[in-house]
């Protein structure tokens, strides 16, 4: 696509916009920018790639149902108001509010494009040097950086125009290491909106943690399998609450029949000392915006509050039919996605007790560290939320490391036998959520330590 | 159109001298149906279009590679991304590497002429014959659905006398049924690419959701089992094999050490023969040629559990000084992985009927919540979505929840029966397989 400034831009969308009127339906129209650079270093391979600013532009508007037309390039524009027919008497069907203007462009501390390429790469080549000098166990240092720049601007027949320049960077290490048969690894990853300072910090710190914790898995025993009391870290709790849980709270789920928390609003989810909430507006994580794709103002969701379930995630559609407030939750991945509802940074908020107590009153349990995935059942309500390791918990004592462990069962019932969250302080990591098995958008989820009366564990 | 656009950009490459450049451009139109229940919720169309140009800059016994990717054709955005590639190429440090030269390749069938002369009509129509297959089955509901045409063009021209191009067309079907009776809910939802119109098999396939849906109504916990006998249909198998088997094979995991397959030694049971076909009528992955311009093949990689070769893109190769088996494959960000095409595992004599007649306790699984192996170590465990308790070789009762825990690189050394039956799934022709001594536990 050909660049222009965004006052061209502006103004072209809103001469396409204001011929949609908003009282006969609601219309919008999104310009996507994104550049990345990114670096891949593994013991056999080295890349280097860069996304020059690869953009598009989508126009929808609601005739009773969606209308959506996504093109490539400004010559193009013509064909929305071929594509996308103009209605009369449908403007009440997407509730209407107020537009806004908004144009933020977020500063990184360090911007990484004035950090000259040969700099990073050096960086990136010495951190692959000393994972691999470290012992001779470590076969193959996996490390991938990479560089984001995302630009939305959007219009819509409310009034209102947005711009906003968020960039996002994260750093991901991964040393495999073999010893006779055995193959296994830990990794390390950090990722956030803003600058080189968020990666600068690990290039300038001891790896040999980073480097050891994967040594220790060649060690580490297969877990145990059945139902025991476990802890979930800050990471596999961010996970249970995303993933297991947050995706039953998207209204368009709801709106489908299609999930399991239909109707639990104003009811018990989770046992009192929960409290759950999604919020896009955290200056700095990585699934932070200040607004969605459908215009709306990122702000705070309290999901659940004191088990209580509160709220649903809402879209500009799912607030309209269920006379709700959006928050920011209407996202995209790219112009050539569509939008959906989707979380932001999901978490649960941290409680009081001290962890060191929490292990301390388990006899015969398991500790599950370092979230690695999960996916989603939203009509049944299932888990399925793996770590990468975890400890055995003997006696009151962490004891032995563990391989990686699946967690499953019903996740309402997780939630109702929590019965201790630890004060530490909140931690978000960040990561890639689909829909299903596609359209990515960046979130992070985490937590403090949550403890589980008795849930159902296996070698994962 | 899209050949005026690599003429742009070769040109300004030659004005520039560069020497050693690729152009690979992509240009993709998508038609999509959105469902809410049984109303429309959205219809979308996208038309896509992006390039990635890869320069080489030789530097004796290594290669610098640039790559960068833009979808803007006005000259100097053309110039400036060319500028950064080569700024790139001389800072990469890579093994040795050239681009592919014209070779011979095997011409496939990859689009449809339906499809192409009208998709939102194939759409439409593949649309209404869905949900007039839905609305027989009556106890069911429709809860949310995505059915998805994609017409994708690549096009691929090298400063080695390249010049390719490929038409393809294939399917996005996603659909949830939901059932429900005395407060119990069921649900199927099946996700999946789909390359040829008659894999759709509309009625067959609505059939299956609305069994696994009904099924899963009265499905219990399945009991536990450290040494069980598990089935595995060819979606679910496709999970377990692909990312595991798939990457041993690779010449990028010989070369960094992890690969547990080597040279003319058993990695498998004597019954399994397992192919890397690039030219498999049907696969969704089919094609004349890799993401690099090599051309597809067929690679016999295990046979009778025996690995004979390995998968090699064309960094692989030229590092292995042999051919690339054509295993190149392009990813979003402009560079080449080296992977499967499509995998075929050959078929077995038994029907999968006798196959489960023949298992005196066992289970066969549906659908996982995600099986999602870790490709170094082949270890997983996932949740079971919907799937059957097997009792004396007939489906006891439907099973849901627990956990499925194993390893692939020893699953596949204990397979026990093959089905005679198989099916495409995503980029795989497999059958259905028994294998022993895995772990159900809930």
């Amino acid at each position: 696509m050909s660049y222009k400034s965004y006052d061209e831009i502006f103004s072209s969308f809103e001469e396409i916009s204001n011929s949609y009127k908003r009282k006969n339906q609601y219309f919008d129209i999104l310009y996507d920018s994104t550049s990345s650079f990114r670096i891949m270093k593994t013991r056999s391979a080295e890349t280097i790639s860069l996304n020059a600013k690869t953009s598009g532009i989508v126009a929808r508007t609601f005739i009773g149902n969606w209308k959506e037309l996504a093109i490539n390039n400004f010559a193009e524009l013509k064909t929305i108001e071929m594509k996308l027919p103009k209605v009369i008497n449908k403007g009440a069907e997407i509730k209407e509010f107020e537009g806004w203007r908004f144009n933020k462009e977020i500063k990184p501390k360090i911007n990484p494009s004035e950090i000259p390429i040969e700099d990073k790469l050096q960086k990136i080549r010495e951190i692959s040097e000393y994972i691999t000098n470290y012992d001779e166990r470590i076969i193959n240092p996996i490390i991938s950086y990479g560089e984001l720049s995302t630009t939305r601007m959007f219009v819509n027949n409310e009034g209102s125009q947005l711009r906003q320049v968020i960039p996002r960077i994260r750093l991901f290490i991964q040393p495999i290491a073999k010893e006779g048969s055995v193959i296994d690894f830990d990794y390390y990853s950090v990722g956030a909106e803003g600058g080189f300072e968020i990666v600068k910090e690990v290039f300038d710190k001891n790896l040999d943690q980073i480097i050891q914790n994967s040594l220790d898995m060649l060690k580490a025993e297969v877990p145990p399998s059945g139902r025991l009391p476990i802890i979930l870290d800050a990471d596999v709790a961010g996970l249970v609450a995303h993933e297991s849980f947050g995706h039953g709270l998207e209204a368009d789920q709801v709106l489908r029949d299609r999930s399991y928390l239909t109707n639990y609003l104003n009811k018990k989810v989770a046992s009192d000392i929960c409290v759950i909430c999604d919020d896009p507006n955290i200056e700095g994580q990585y699934g932070s915006s200040f607004f969605d794709d459908e215009g709306i103002q990122a702000s705070k969701n309290v999901l659940v509050k004191n088990g209580i379930l509160k709220d649903f995630i809402h879209s500009r559609k799912t607030a309209t039919e269920f006379h709700s407030k959006p928050k920011g939750n209407g996202r995209r991945e790219s112009f050539a996605h569509p939008i959906f509802v989707r979380m932001t940074n999901t978490y649960f908020e941290p409680g009081d007790y001290k962890i060191e107590e929490m292990i301390s009153e388990i006899k015969n349990g398991v500790l599950l560290i370092h979230g690695y995935f999960g996916m989603e059942d939203p009509l049944g309500g299932g888990m399925q939320c793996t770590s990468k390791k975890g400890y055995l918990i003997e006696n009151g004592d962490k004891t032995k490391l563990l391989k990686a462990i699946t967690l499953s069962g019903s996740v309402l019932e997780l939630l109702q036998n929590i019965d201790a969250i630890s004060d530490d302080k909140l931690t978000l990591r960040p990561g890639t959520c689909g829909k299903g098995e596609e359209d990515y958008v960046p979130v992070t989820s985490g937590g403090s330590y949550v403890r589980v009366k008795k849930a159902l564990i296996s070698p994962g | 159109m899209s050949k005026d656009k690599i003429e742009l950009i070769e040109k300004s490459l030659n004005l520039k001298k560069i020497e050693e450049y690729e152009i690979y451009l992509m240009d993709t139109m998508i038609y999509e149906t959105e469902f809410i229940k049984s109303e429309i919720a959205s219809e979308r169309e996208v038309n896509k279009l992006e390039y990635v140009i890869r320069i080489l800059s030789q530097k004796g016994k290594e290669t610098g590679i640039g790559i960068v990717k833009g979808n803007s054709l006005e000259l100097k955005d053309i110039d400036k991304n060319i500028e950064t590639c080569v700024l790139l190429s001389k800072h990469n440090m890579s093994s040795k590497y050239f681009f592919p030269e014209s070779n011979s390749l095997s011409m496939v069938k990859t689009a449809d002429e339906k499809i192409l002369r009208d998709p939102n009509g194939i759409k439409n129509d593949t649309c209404a014959e869905i949900n007039s297959e839905i609305k027989e089955h009556k106890e069911l509901m429709l809860t949310f659905g995505r059915f998805r045409i994609h017409i994708q063009t690549n096009f691929l021209k090298n400063s080695s006398g390249l010049n390719l191009d490929a038409l393809k067309t294939f399917f996005y079907i996603e659909f949830a049924l939901k059932a429900q009776k005395n407060g119990n809910l069921g649900e199927s939802w099946e996700i999946d690419y789909i390359k040829e119109r008659e894999h759709l098999n509309i009625k067959k396939r609505v059939d299956k959701w609305a069994r696994i849906a009904k099924d899963t109504l009265r499905a219990k916990n399945p009991p536990s089992n450290s040494n069980a006998i598990v089935v595995f249909p060819p979606n679910v198998l496709k999970n377990a094999i692909n990312p595991v088997v798939g990457f041993h094979a690779s010449g990028r995991a010989y070369h960094e050490k992890v690969s547990s397959f080597k040279i003319n030694q058993k990695v498998a049971s004597e019954k399994l023969t397992i192919i890397d076909n690039g030219l498999l009528e049907g696969g969704l992955m089919t094609n004349s040629w890799d993401g690099e311009g090599n051309p597809h093949q067929i690679t016999k990689f295990i046979d009778s559990g025996i690995c004979k070769e390995r998968l090699f893109d064309q960094k692989y190769a030229i590092l292995g000084k042999i051919n690339s088996t054509g295993n190149g494959l392009r990813i979003s960000d402009g560079s080449v992985t080296n992977t499967i095409s499509n995998l075929q595992i050959l078929p077995g004599e038994i029907p999968i009927d006798e196959m489960i007649l023949n298992i005196k306790e066992g289970f066969y699984i549906e659908k996982c919540s995600w099986l999602s192996p870790d490709n170094f170590s082949g270890s997983f465990g996932t949740e079971i979505r919907n799937g059957y308790y097997i009792q004396n070789g007939e489906f006891r009762y439907p099973i849901k929840g627990g956990n499925l825990s194993g390893n692939v690189l020893e699953m596949i050394k204990n397979c026990q029966e093959i089905s005679k039956e198989n099916e495409f799934s995503l980029n795989s022709l497999f059958p259905y397989i028994s294998f022993k001594n895995l772990s159900v536990s809930s």
